[in-house]
């Protein structure tokens, strides 16, 4: 294990803090506490890495080279950026402070009118801060602001659109503002696309002050981000790839061959009411972790029940069903395919999505053809929809669009097992128990037999020395542990811990999630990385993220919180899930490695 | 309250949609079943006409519909026989309307709606019309009704067109108020006494 390795990303030169841990020698020491339980994960692999990261915040200040060096920034300021808890939002804001150096070269006029200036006004202007916030707490369904355009300057000020247009430059959707009003804005970017294309290359990245411009191009169809949140490209470029594939979703790919027989063709009134399907996919980019794990989780619920359920559900598939999937909210409660198909985590975001956002699932059972994008493209399958409570609901998938009365059948069927076999209540328990808290880290492993409460939650009779109680601190006090996200590569799955005290606003909440993100993003960097291990300290954290064959883990502590200490912290974490993956995880019959 | 059949002239009744085998026991001149589709341009109301009639309810919040809702409701008519109501609550979004064969194919009766406010979907109901006659069951059973009756202040598509255009095309026409509740249980009921009755054997 080189030196560079573990100091990866200590890069304690950009703290406050001054860590005794970041001497080299000593991390490396650290991390060997780690190698010495999981020796072939940790082994090599760093090469580099923490060097590259020093020439990025070498680069800081150089705005408007050539797109690797791009590449290198983005990283590095979502790295860096994050100036602490003054910052009025979470997003954001937080590192345009003493940016203006910013301003400098933008490499596109269109873009340039969206700079340093107008964000300070925002920064100064409290009632949109208001919003921001509100929108975190309690987030309304639909498209808000569609009166505005882009000669409004409440609409240059938002943090983040997103378009959808057509290859002749009509607006297809947006995020804020009417589509036919800002048939100009979308004109531009279908310009400045072309323009790059006609010249045999492509545009992926414009920057322009603290503003990113991602474009995805798909075939006829153009998607842009322009976005001031500091979310790494790659992260905003599997955003833009989402809503492409919800938008496939509802319409398949064959409409590319609108555009073939006529290429000004006005899909609008194609996606008709659907602006809150992609509303509220946009609003799970800032809290759902499934949208850059590319895995889904599943609702915490006991072996046998889970069990339970998935056998109801093989039942039908064998029938002729292709999946048959419940949920509970965006929690799977048991998926099954039919032998061959499988069905990517994706297509599940997307398709849960889509049945949570569109409020006529709920009145009644519907029979709806959907496509999934990362099964077939090009073609409708027919989903079968009911909710079975006001959270709870199966979907049953089919090729045969004269199947309903079948699957209706099928449903009634499965409801009666379910409520035989009190699924359903355990469904309700377990939305009121909540997952995994990190308060309930088991301080010695669990007896591996026996009977063991919900997730091994232990409750002793008195508190333990090792937990204290303070609402601002979470367990273990400097090993403060605050949250973990733990994904399973090979189930496709992952869990989240609750929100635990001091993670308690939603402003809190999101900005970890953020955190997490641009820790995913620089994991999986293809220039620098894929990396295995990864420490980090600013203000608000200690963020701790550890990749291997079989999962990914990413932790958050306290930002005190000692080296030594979170590393065997996240070991205890890592047995933790191992002892209680029955009931986290969907287990066995994965429909996605047939 | 008459309960002749007002179709005498129609002799099977086709009261089960296709692919419903499990569904289609045997109808008895007392127990009819009907599969019924609703059809027209998005917003006019469909699935608030519907919600009214099965559940007595009116949600003034707009949900548009996806692909198309299933509901039933049962009514008994005044010589005792009863009418099952298997309906097809379609979504008037353009990308669905090349798979409404789906939802009419088998359809014993069409209802087709349109916002007495709105001109636009008044054609629409036109069209709708006309694709059923070319599409539809040949002895299929149509409706057509005007909604939002209650907004007559900002009235656009007069009642007499709206009569005129069914007589012409052989339609019950009716305007509702789904808000208020006005004539939605009339709107079925009549549907109910039109419907062929099956020939007792």
């Amino acid at each position: 294990m080189s030196l560079d390795s573990s100091s990866s990303s200590s890069s304690g030169d950009e703290y406050i803090e001054e860590n005794p841990n970041s001497n080299p020698k000593m991390v490396d020491e650290r991390f060997e506490v780690l190698t010495l339980t999981e020796p072939v994960e940790l082994e090599s692999n760093h090469m580099g890495d923490g060097s590259d990261i020093v020439n990025g915040s070498l680069n800081r200040e150089r705005n408007g080279g050539d797109e690797d060096d791009d590449r290198l920034q983005v990283e590095n300021q979502e790295i860096f950026g994050e100036e602490g808890p003054s910052s009025p939002s979470s997003s954001g804001y937080a590192g345009e402070r003493g940016s203006s150096s910013a301003t400098s070269a933008s490499r596109v006029d269109e873009a340039s009118e969206i700079d340093d200036n107008e964000i300070r006004e925002v920064r100064n202007d409290g009632s949109l801060e208001g919003i921001s916030d509100s929108q975190a707490s309690s987030w309304v369904p639909g498209k808000r602001h569609v009166d505005e355009d882009d000669a409004s300057i409440s609409w240059r000020k938002r943090k983040k659109h997103f378009f959808i247009l057509s290859n002749s430059g009509k607006p297809i959707y947006s995020r804020y503002g009417d589509e036919h009003k800002l048939a100009g804005f979308s004109a531009t970017l279908q310009a400045i696309i072309s323009f790059v294309e006609n010249g045999g290359d492509r545009v992926k990245l414009v920057k322009a002050g603290k503003h990113q411009v991602v474009f995805l191009v798909k075939g006829p169809i153009y998607l842009v981000c322009i976005s001031c949140t500091e979310e790494p490209f790659e992260s905003l470029k599997g955003q833009l790839e989402l809503i492409y594939g919800q938008m496939i979703l509802i319409l398949t790919k064959s409409i590319n061959r609108c555009f073939e027989k006529n290429p000004k063709f006005d899909m609008t009134p194609l996606l008709g009411g659907t602006d809150v399907v992609f509303s509220s996919l946009i609003h799970s980019f800032s809290w759902n972790p499934a949208t850059f794990l590319h895995a889904y989780t599943c609702l915490p619920l006991a072996y046998a029940t889970r069990q339970a359920a998935g056998a109801i559900l093989q039942d039908v598939a064998d029938s002729g069903v292709l999946f048959a999937i419940l949920m509970c909210k965006h929690k799977v409660i048991s998926l099954v395919g039919a032998q061959k198909a499988s069905l990517h985590p994706d297509d599940m975001l997307l398709l849960s999505n889509f049945v949570m956002s569109s409020e006529s699932f709920r009145t009644s059972e519907s029979f709806s053809p959907i496509c999934l994008p990362r099964y077939n493209p090009m073609a409708f399958l027919y989903a079968y929809v009911h909710f079975l409570d006001v959270d709870t609901y199966l979907m049953l998938l089919t090729t045969s669009s004269d199947a309903f009365y079948h699957l209706k059948d099928c449903r009634i069927r499965i409801e009666m097992v379910l409520l035989k076999s009190n699924v359903l209540s355990e469904v309700q328990r377990s939305m009121i128990d909540g997952g995994m808290r990190v308060e309930d880290l088991p301080i010695d492993p669990l007896p591996r037999f026996g009977s063991s409460p919900h997730l091994g939650h232990q409750r002793p009779p008195t508190d333990s020395p090792e937990r204290p109680r303070e609402p601002f601190i979470g367990i273990g006090g400097p090993a403060g542990l605050w949250h973990f996200i733990y994904r399973s590569i090979y189930l496709d799955q992952y869990v989240s811990s609750e929100f635990s005290p001091p993670l308690n606003s939603p402003r809190q909440q999101k900005r970890l999630y953020r955190a997490y993100q641009r820790l995913f993003a620089s994991m999986h960097d293809k220039g620098i990385g894929p990396h295995k291990t990864q420490f980090r300290r600013d203000e608000n954290y200690v963020l701790l993220c550890w990749v291997t064959q079989d999962f990914e883990l990413y932790a958050a502590f306290d930002p005190l919180a000692d080296k030594a200490l979170a590393i065997k912290t996240c070991n205890r974490v890592c047995q933790w899930v191992k002892d209680v993956e029955n009931e986290i995880f969907l287990q066995g019959a994965s429909p996605f490695s047939w | 309250m008459g309960c002749a059949s007002s179709l005498p002239g129609r002799s099977s009744g086709r009261l089960t949609g296709l692919n419903n085998a499990e569904n289609s026991g045997v109808p008895d001149a007392k127990n009819l079943r009907v599969k019924l589709v609703l059809l027209g341009d998005s917003g006019v109301g469909k699935s608030c006409i519907v919600l009214r009639f099965v559940r007595g309810q009116f949600d003034p919040t707009s949900k548009v519909t996806v692909g198309a809702s299933f509901l039933s409701q049962t009514i008994a008519l005044q010589d005792s026989t009863t009418v099952k109501f298997e309906i097809w609550d379609t979504a008037g979004q353009e990308r669905y309307a090349a798979l409404a064969p789906l939802y009419y194919r088998g359809a014993g009766v069409a209802v087709i709606v349109y916002d007495i406010t709105s001109p636009e979907s008044f054609t629409k109901a036109q069209y709708w019309v006309k694709e059923l006659q070319k599409h539809g069951s040949p002895d299929i059973v149509m409706a057509l009704v005007g909604n939002k009756a209650d907004l007559h202040e900002n009235r656009e598509v007069p009642v007499q067109d709206g009569i005129d255009y069914a007589e012409k095309n052989g339609m019950f026409f009716i305007e509702t108020s789904a808000k208020t509740a006005d004539n939605i249980n009339q709107l079925f009921e009549e549907i109910a006494k039109r419907l062929p009755r099956p020939s007792s054997s």
